[in-house]
């Protein structure tokens, strides 16, 4: 995704999926901003940052997209806040779209004020035009103006009566002033209300003028701070009306390396796909697994040669199909039976029913996607995929984010598939005994040996650890208790009745499903979240009194990186200035970085780098607790346990308190001795019950 | 989904604003095509804008009333109004009250003008009916009819050569990204939380301070929303383009004809029992 406006030729035509998704996305950006200006009083100023979506989006693609974008937009804000929401995205997307157009000329300030001025008048005329038909509500707003004001007016003039009845020191005076005041005050008014269209014309055109300019000073910002924010976009559509015919396909001599990188992403391989095989390729990240997806879903490579016996036909009926990572981003429907269907062409049709029974979802066809856990949305991806009856299926890591039970219902789905369906399957992924399954299996790493694969475990016995009763306790939760929207018809309680005490040098594994309120409990302890009952104390005073004494580290480590260096993001985070170099080299030290990579920019950091990046600014503030949730997730073996044992050291010889939230257990016995489980938002409770659980 | 007002310690017992998502249990309402509440919406908002005088005001809120009581709308489903609107509008109402004016009316030997409170009493009410109007149909209806509702009643736009499918298609998709990049903000929001405040003292430095972290917040913000766009275009390219984007079309029904006619039928009574009263404004 670079910030640089797109390099392919804008042309007509439909929308690409890419151009789409971009559109739709900063749309919803756009519409939250305007609703929340419109219904969270006093946030109106929030609606000028809704200019900055549009404006990027006009910065970088056709007028097209931004047209789509804001039609969309302008619905939703309709839909949730009325006319004033869909003006606000109206108006967004007129000065952003400006905006972008100029920056994509890479015209300055000027032309932006004279554009403006210009695209201003044409916009208030149109609004004076509006009210001038409008009579009875201008009316009403200009009688509802002139009522307040007559009012004020009103209590100036008894307030000076007062002071002209009671003298006190300069009464006649305040009294002459206040009378003053009113008068002026009401013929001011007057004078505002005769003269309507003009004074709304000039306001307009200012305001208009002024909000261009915050937008663009905004949006050059961002556009500037983006340059490095890399391209996670994957998949190209392949311009090939060939019949189609995806498998059997046989790489030769393939080797692929991105341009303008000095090292290939897949070094040479050879190998073939058959018809209806079972086939597990493994290796750990950055050996070319996903590369080596995007050669079968139809990227040219580098060198070397793909023989298929026809196109590629990717998501085409028949064709390949690819199932994702990220259970969230592949579902797009909201309904589950309408994510089955989506994107087929229009006229086919097929059996919803009998595709959501085969991955296990025939009682959830009315549900919302939205309520659905990732190993869920995962097995609707796959009926999805199924939907078109593909000659080829790749599963490129789709369980990395998904919990222990929904991982095994998963892969249930998968390996079941050859007895239905004719359909090739390459799964991808990084687990070792994922891959036994398979009818063959393909390593990619250097090694050539399994070492840095993970294995999956059984859950341990939930203990209660004694052994730390001498010290003090850090935290100390006392029949927790959490409901989502209280009192509202959408209320859903997500904990109960949670009591448990941390002391200080203990590491505590809170382990449970996706949905079993675990991410509620962290929050709760960060202090971030008041619980609906019972108390979360540290050091004895409520949590959510001392929010930042408690370091909590989320699961998308992106999002707690808010600065653009690694030394900027660790001094803010830690609260020292960023020129204070010596500090920021050990805060990086004491998470194993280098001080080399204190000027890097942060989006071009690793996914184990950005987590360590985040504790290298929690931990220089010295919390009392740190905890993780989801540490883990998506990183691979290598870089699990190069974290892990970071952690392990840190808990020993500094005493940190650890508590991690996971679904996963692989290689955290030794960070958490003490595990409890979590489900439902209950307890289960501990085998031994010497001390640790009261 | 909810607003992230509801992490704030200060409004622990205060019912979140709970946007697009229907109450559970079904009704006449929930039951009708999307299609028929969104043009529902808009003729009664195209109403209020030509016509806002206290007869319309009263008929619209009569319709949103009963609406709600056939949809079984809880009391709770409503936000809590925070303390302080409920004092500006009280405020508001007094500063109105002491301008006077016509109608007067004699109280206890005083002559008394309502004019003025009167006025701002009606622009309040069209506010709240206008918020409850859009209210009752995130309450009722589920977000994945709204857009093939919005292609269907977009089909005339086709012969124009608008691409109303694609639009449709944005739409849900924007839908689909809205709770997503709700929950996405409401980390960023609470990772914010969790960071030292730096304390400036001079003004110059609070507001260029002021301006890099707003800076910082739109860049994060865009950089989170603009992978995720990525990962849905991929998603996207997966599935072959562009589509179906639901499984079991709606039509209006007989149901939703009855629901139009009502409309139709206060609309044209508050204009015709408005119009021949001039003294409304």
């Amino acid at each position: 995704m670079s910030a640089s406006p797109a390099t392919e030729p804008r042309g007509a035509g439909p929308l690409r999926p890419g151009e789409l998704a971009q559109a739709s996305v900063l749309a919803a950006l756009c519409a939250a901003t305007a609703i929340v200006s419109i219904i969270v009083p006093f946030a109106g100023a929030l609606s000028l940052l809704g200019t900055v979506p549009m404006g990027l989006l006009a910065y970088r693609y056709r007028i097209r997209v931004t047209i789509t974008a804001t039609v969309a937009a302008a619905v939703i804000a309709f839909l949730i806040a009325g006319l004033g929401g869909l003006m606000t995205v109206v108006h967004s997307a007129y000065i952003g779209g400006l905006t972008g157009v100029v920056k994509r000329h890479r015209r300055g300030t000027g032309t932006v004020l004279v554009v403006s001025f210009f695209a201003g008048a044409v916009f208030t005329a149109a609004a004076v035009a509006a009210l001038a038909i409008l009579t009875r509500l201008r009316h009403l707003i200009f009688d509802a103006i002139t009522a307040n004001v007559d009012g004020a007016a009103a209590v100036l003039r008894g307030i000076g009566r007062f002071a002209t009845a009671h003298p006190f020191p300069y009464s006649p005076r305040i009294a002459v002033g206040l009378d003053w005041s009113a008068d002026h005050l009401k013929w001011l008014l007057g004078e505002a209300l005769h003269y309507w269209p003009w004074l709304i014309l000039a306001n307009g055109i200012v305001s208009l003028m002024i909000v261009s300019l915050i937008g663009w000073w905004a949006l050059s910002r961002v556009l500037e701070r983006m340059r490095g924010v890399p391209d996670v976009h994957k998949l190209d559509a392949p311009l090939d009306n060939a019949p189609i015919g995806p498998v059997p396909v046989r790489l030769d001599q393939v080797r692929f390396r991105y341009p303008h990188t000095d090292r290939d992403a897949l070094s040479t391989i050879s190998l073939d796909v058959h018809a209806g095989e079972h086939l597990a390729i493994t290796g750990a990240n950055g050996s070319g697994k996903t590369t080596l997806m995007l050669m079968l879903a139809g990227r040219e490579p580098t060198s070397g040669t793909i023989d298929r016996p026809g196109a590629v036909g990717l998501g085409r009926l028949g064709g390949t199909a690819v199932v994702m990572q990220h259970p969230e981003s592949q579902v797009l429907g909201t309904r589950v039976a309408d994510d089955v269907v989506w994107g087929l062409p229009p006229g086919t049709s097929i059996d919803v029913g009998r595709l959501l029974s085969e991955v296990g979802l025939d009682s959830h066809a009315e549900r919302d996607t939205g309520s659905l856990s990732g190993g869920e949305l995962q097995r609707l991806a796959v009926a999805a995929a199924l939907a078109r009856e593909p000659a080829l299926l790749i599963a490129d890591e789709v369980t990395s984010m998904v919990d222990q039970q929904g991982r095994d219902a998963l892969l249930g789905v998968l390996s079941g598939l050859k007895q239905q369906h004719r359909t090739a399957l390459v799964h991808i992924t990084h687990y070792n005994n994922e891959a036994d399954s398979a009818d063959r299996t393909i390593n990619l790493s250097d090694s050539g040996d399994n070492t840095d694969m993970v294995d999956t475990m059984a859950a341990p016995i939930a203990t209660a650890a004694a052994g730390h009763d001498s010290d003090a306790p850090v935290l100390e939760l006392a029949g927790v208790g959490h409901e989502y929207g209280s009192g509202t018809p959408w209320a859903k309680a997500a904990l109960s009745d949670v009591s448990f005490v941390v002391h200080q040098g203990d590491g505590v594994l809170i382990h449970g499903g996706n949905g079993s309120g675990k991410s509620t409990l962290a929050w709760i302890m960060a202090g971030l979240t008041v619980p609906t009952t019972g108390s979360c104390l540290l050091d004895g005073r409520p949590t959510y009194e001392q929010v930042g004494a408690v370091a909590l580290s989320f699961q998308a480590a992106r999002l707690q990186l808010m600065r653009s260096r690694v030394d900027v993001e660790v001094a803010s985070a830690a609260g020292f200035s960023a020129k204070d170099d010596d500090r920021v080299v050990s805060a990086l030290a004491v998470v194993g970085l280098d001080s080399a990579l204190a000027k890097r920019r942060i989006d071009q950091l690793s996914g184990g780098q950005m987590r360590r990046v985040v504790l290298a600014g929690l931990l220089a503030r010295s919390p009392r607790a740190l905890i993780l949730d989801e540490p883990l997730a998506g990183l691979d073996a290598a870089t699990q346990r190069g974290l892990l044992r970071l952690l392990e050291e840190l808990r020993r010889e500094k005493e940190l308190t650890v508590v991690v939230i996971s679904h996963d257990f692989a290689g955290l016995e030794d960070l958490c001795p003490r595990t409890l489980h979590l489900n439902n938002g209950v307890l289960e409770p501990a085998t031994t019950t010497a001390g640790g659980l009261r | 989904m909810t607003a992230p007002a509801q992490e704030q310690p200060a409004r622990r017992q205060s019912r979140p604003v709970v946007l697009l998502r229907p109450v559970p249990g079904t009704s006449a309402v929930h039951d009708l095509w999307a299609g028929t509440k969104l043009l529902a919406v808009c003729a009664i908002s195209i109403l209020l804008t030509f016509y806002p005088g206290w007869i319309t005001i009263g008929l619209v809120a009569a319709l949103v009333l009963t609406a709600a009581r056939i949809a079984h709308i809880p009391r709770g489903a409503l936000p809590t109004v925070p303390h302080w609107l409920w004092i500006m509008v009280v405020l508001g109402g007094m500063t109105a009250a002491f301008a006077g004016g016509s109608p007067f009316i004699e109280l206890a030997g005083a002559h008394i003008g309502f004019g003025g409170l009167l006025n701002f009493l009606r622009i309040t009410t069209l506010s709240i009916v206008l918020l409850g109007l859009g209210a009752m149909v995130s309450w009722t209806t589920n977000v994945a009819e709204i857009a093939p509702a919005v292609a269907t009643l977009g089909c005339p736009l086709r012969l124009l050569r608008i691409p109303i499918d694609e639009w449709a298609v944005a739409l849900a998709l924007a839908l689909r990204a809205f709770p997503m990049l709700i929950e996405e903000f409401r980390v960023l929001y609470a990772a914010r939380r969790l960071r030292p405040k730096l304390v400036l003292h001079s003004r110059r430095a609070r507001r260029r301070r002021w301006a890099l972290e707003l800076i910082d917040l739109i860049t994060a913000a865009l950089t989170v929303t603009l992978r995720r766009a990525d990962e849905m275009g991929d998603a996207i390219t997966a599935r072959g383009g562009i589509g179906q984007i639901s499984a079991a079309p709606s039509r209006p029904k007989l149901a939703d004809w009855l629901a139009l006619s009502i409309i139709a039928a206060v609309c044209a009574a508050s204009i015709l029992l408005d119009v021949p009263l001039p003294g409304h404004h």
